[in-house]
């Protein structure tokens, strides 16, 4: 099969292109890159043998790689499955998968990584990597077989949501860990700290009357981390940073040549605790008088006068759906992670994909079990960064590709000729409403069930083979050359 | 705009009232069991007013009242709560007394139903009686009036307006029809 | 007679009432008071409506409370005591609101251990819920007792200095106190060890004009009314506090505290008591003590509430 992926804006981070152009695809690999800004540049006939994909106005980047899912399989199949979780990826744009070992039994023996392996294989069209347990059964007590762990292909190890609470164990999971050349994912938690946790601690927990997650349980444990892959000379990767303090803590450590990489979610980057109140009143009395005069409040965002921009209003107070570990956090915290995923303090952002059935979920808050479906809207998510001129386009792309894969010390996903042909057309002006139902993930648990978000997947293609392709996208429309002024709205003016 | 028309002067209800305080006591021949009671709101001050008016011509002070029949009505489901419920004022027992209930207007006749029921609560009178100013009409009950100080005919579509002093700064009843 | 502007369906919590809300709630139930002092303590307004009392957590004072006003508007009352949360009883809090919405219920009051499970049960259900205290965060009903108690006694709420003292953090007594009191214009203040607190500013940004204090005895200088909170046990064993009579010393509504306060101030407990921590027995049988009137007016209050959300 052969495929052209015509006008579209090529963007590339790991090669430093940008720009437009056709993306010929064969044979699974990148067979070659078209620059139409090169006037010189004559355009290939196209034969019919040619699948012709119009992506005009479209983004076309290399398939993303999330280094963080929980996929379920096996044991919580009703939750989601490798088949479910791969076509969720790839309706999101990804191409590669890092399944965390949260299964049940936990992934913390050769056998059961090669048999999920061996299932990812047969039915996802993604690519599904195995992250193996550190310590057996998650359980924090003593140390998986990681060494037969790395023989069956797991790039990575870690519990996966869960803690090493005991310090000394820590310790041996990171020296261990760091001959087998793989890094160690940690989720910092102390749990001493954080019994019985709902929220975020804070303001709005206080009103709430909701039990706090303090940052100090996370910060504490990150500092710990730190402390002892620098005396263990391992590689330690901080899972889903969510506060200011530990990105500075992150920050002063890369500094120092500590081995340490980090990832952050998108709900994390882009969503508050103020969430957790949903369409509470604030304390104001005039305010109560308004929205009771006028039945609902405004539905257009205050700023930017798009409809209904990222707004906590639509979801009722309490809604488990925000219940996340580590927990929302306020909007200093946001504005840090953001500088820190500018800055380079973090590399890739990660979706943290945690499929859960509705009865896990609807019921009382601190109950619920955490987490959020977020394959599918995580691109979205992230491109309000974009389109509010946080982030740059290609620098957000980066992160989802090329910063990943430098976690697990690959060679970065990429569109250069004679690449597997991974890759993500995505429209970054599109708008869509969220509807959970509609999800291929099984996991219906995500806050941003009914927002109107801008930027959306059109067409995922792994090693050459279209796992999504939105309904009637790129059919019809020439080979053409695009308008220069669509270059403007999304090409940084420096590249 | 609505065309209102003034159907009793302040002249007249003093002595629609005054008249209804002789009819009170000749029907009861006497007023030492008689106990006025005020359907809230503006049956109370015309509670007041005919005791005023009894003290006028008898020297006797007959024990007034005040009833909130909100907790009593039958279209809750309907009209749904009011803001605020009133309270009821009632010192004497009624227990064995002639009870003469006040209101500004009898219509439909639900007010009454409501007020009846609520007096069976509060003890079980000897008579009750039924005073209103004016009677427009259209009862969906079988209740009738025992002294009217003036019988209006209306459509249902009209307004009766009682405005009192108390309420209102002006004595008048005005009927008013959608133009 | 002037309808309720906008139809309520719930009552939650304080936050979404206006002070004129509250302010004819507090009346209504002065009128209901009124009912309550007859030889037959009953209308019939409800009647032919059901309401169910869902109790997760026993209270049996709230719960007989909320029943004797359901009975005195004639409502047809149905109650029940759960223990645990729903989720170890295997059968879903929601579970429980559909079947009570198939068997007809018209109103359910919820008392539950986790903040914020009547909303979800309000989610759930068509009818009205009312909260009769959830976790740590609301407990409406106790606040409107709380706000009729002191106007009934100091006339208006506007310019009062009231004082919370105990355990704030865990309370949600103090939570819906605090919009009752601020709303309609009372300076509050909130006294507690610091571990049963938290910082100010978690407060303070909700409740702007709220003064935080970890001194008694400057708290409740010049005080109009103190409210001394519940202190459960459990506090000191997690280790928030070093010892009950630490605590006790510092913090709890002593004879020589009282003597100081004068007889004007009002002294309030939410219940139940823990005589000799929190508050001393000698205080509780001082004439300013209004506990008992407090539970009195509960009554009165929940049925103003009730026939609120009937409609």
């Amino acid at each position: 099969m052969r495929y052209l992926i015509c006008n579209g804006s090529i963007i590339d981070p790991a090669r430093r292109v940008a720009t437009v152009g056709d993306v010929w695809v064969a044979d699974g690999v990148v067979e070659q890159l078209v620059d139409l800004t090169d006037l010189h540049a004559a355009p290939e006939p196209v034969g019919d043998e040619v699948t012709v994909i119009n992506a005009r106005g479209c983004v076309i980047a290399p398939g993303f790689t999330d280094l963080h899912a929980h996929l379920r399989e096996p044991g919580d199949e009703h939750k989601e499955t490798l088949a479910s979780g791969g076509l969720a990826a790839a309706m999101g744009g990804f191409t590669t998968v890092c399944a965390m070992p949260s299964t049940k039994p936990a992934l913390d023996n050769a056998a059961l990584v090669r048999h999920v392996r061996a299932i990812a294989e047969r039915d996802s069209s993604v690519r599904i990597e195995v992250i193996g347990a550190l310590t057996k059964g998650r359980e924090g007590h003593g140390l998986a077989d990681l060494m037969e762990l790395a023989e069956a292909g797991c790039i990575a190890f870690g519990d996966g949501g869960r803690p090493v609470s005991d310090a000394a164990l820590m310790a041996n999971a990171l020296s261990y860990a760091s001959v087998l050349g793989l890094p160690v994912m940690t989720y910092c938690e102390d749990l001493r700290l954080t019994a019985g946790w709902a929220m975020h601690e804070g303001v709005i927990s206080t009103r709430l009357g909701l039990a706090g997650f303090p940052k100090a349980a996370e910060e504490s444990f990150i500092a710990r981390d730190i402390a002892l892959a620098e005396a263990a000379g391992a590689h330690l990767h901080i899972c889903q940073v969510s506060t200011a303090g530990g990105v500075a803590l992150i920050r002063s450590a890369k500094a120092r040549g500590v081995r340490v990489t980090a990832e952050v979610t998108p709900h994390h980057l882009t969503l508050t605790d103020r969430w957790v109140m949903g369409n509470l009143v604030p304390h104001d009395t005039t305010m109560i008088t308004q929205t009771a005069r006028r039945g609902r409040r405004s539905k257009t965002h205050p700023e930017l006068g798009l409809p209904s921009w990222l707004d906590p209003s639509l979801l009722p107070p309490y809604d488990p759906s925000t219940r996340v570990a580590p927990p929302l956090r306020t909007d200093e915290d946001v504005e840090a992670l953001i500088e820190g995923l500018r800055d380079g303090t973090i590399d890739a952002i990660a979706t943290g994909h945690a499929p859960h059935a509705l009865v896990d979920k609807e019921c009382e808050y601190a109950l619920a079990a955490p987490g959020i479906s977020g394959l599918e809207t995580t691109l979205a998510l992230v491109l309000t960064l974009v389109h509010r001129g946080e982030m740059d386009l290609v620098n957000m792309i980066a992160k989802l590709t090329e910063g990943p894969a430098q976690v697990l010390g690959r060679s970065p996903s990429t569109l250069h000729p004679g690449a597997r042909a991974d890759l993500v057309i995505f429209n970054p002006d599109e708008y869509w409403t969220v509807d959970t139902s509609k999800f291929a993930s099984k996991g219906r648990n995500n806050p941003l069930h009914g927002q109107r978000l801008k930027g959306q997947v059109m067409l995922t293609m792994a090693a050459g083979k279209i796992a999504y392709r939105r309904e009637n996208f790129g059919h019809g429309g020439g080979h053409s050359h695009p308008t220069a002024s669509r270059l403007e709205g999304i090409l940084p003016s420096d590249s | 705009m609505t065309d209102r028309k003034q159907i009793l002067t302040a002249d007249d209800i003093r002595r629609a009232l005054v008249r209804i305080a002789h009819e009170i006591d000749e029907r009861n021949g006497g007023l030492h069991d008689v106990i006025l009671i005020g359907i809230r709101e503006r049956g109370a001050p015309l509670a007041e007013r005919i005791a005023a008016a009894i003290a006028d011509f008898e020297g006797v002070r007959v024990p007034v009242g005040q009833l909130d029949i909100t907790l009593y009505r039958d279209d809750l489901r309907t009209r749904g709560p009011s803001a605020r419920v009133r309270k009821t004022l009632i010192q004497h027992d009624v227990t064995d007394r002639v009870v003469v209930l006040v209101d500004d207007v009898l219509y439909t006749g639900r007010t009454v139903r409501a007020a009846l029921d609520a007096i069976a609560d509060l003890g079980r009178p000897a008579r009750i009686q039924l005073a209103v100013l004016v009677d427009r009409g259209h009862r969906e009950l079988p209740i009738r009036a025992d002294f009217v100080g003036k019988n209006v005919p209306t459509s249902r579509s009209e307004r009766v307006e009682v405005h009192l002093r108390e309420s209102d700064g002006v004595d008048q009843v005005l009927i008013s029809r959608p133009a | 007679m002037t309808i309720a502007t906008a139809r309520r369906r719930h009552a939650l919590d304080l936050d979404d009432f206006t002070p004129e809300e509250i302010e004819e709630i507090l009346d209504t139930a002065e009128s209901m008071k009124e009912v309550l002092s007859r030889e037959i303590k009953q209308v019939p307004t409800l009647r032919g409506r059901t309401v169910v009392n869902m109790f997760y957590e026993e209270s049996t004072r709230t719960r007989i409370s909320f029943e004797l006003a359901a009975r005195a508007l004639s409502a047809n009352v149905v109650s029940f005591t759960a223990r645990g949360s729903s989720v170890e009883k295997g059968e879903s809090l929601i579970d429980t609101v559909r079947t009570l919405q198939a068997l007809g219920a018209d109103m359910v009051v919820i008392r539950h251990n986790q903040s914020g499970a009547p909303h979800l049960v309000a989610r759930h259900f068509a009818g009205g819920v009312i909260n009769a205290g959830d976790g740590r965060h609301a407990h409406p009903t106790q606040a409107l007792l709380d706000l009729l108690t002191i106007r009934e006694h100091l006339g208006q709420i506007r310019g009062l200095k009231v004082v919370i003292v105990g355990d704030i953090l865990h309370s949600r007594v103090a939570r819906s106190n605090l919009w009752g009191l601020t709303r309609l214009g009372a300076e509050v203040t909130l006294c507690a060890p610091p571990t049963l607190l938290g910082p100010a500013a978690y407060w303070t940004a909700t409740w702007p004009q709220v003064k935080i204090s970890y001194k008694v005895d400057e708290a409740i200088a010049g005080a109009d009314v103190v409210m001394a909170l519940r202190l459960q046990k459990e506090r000191m064993q997690a280790g928030l506090l070093p010892s009950l009579r630490e605590y006790s010393r510092a913090y709890a509504i002593t004879p020589e505290r009282l003597a100081r306060l004068g007889e004007k101030t009002l002294i309030m407990h939410p219940g139940p008591m823990n005589e000799g921590v929190e508050i001393w027995p000698e205080v509780v049988t001082a004439p300013n003590t209004v506990i008992d009137e407090q539970v009195t007016n509960g009554v009165a209050v929940r049925m103003a509430l009730l026939y609120r959300l009937a409609g």
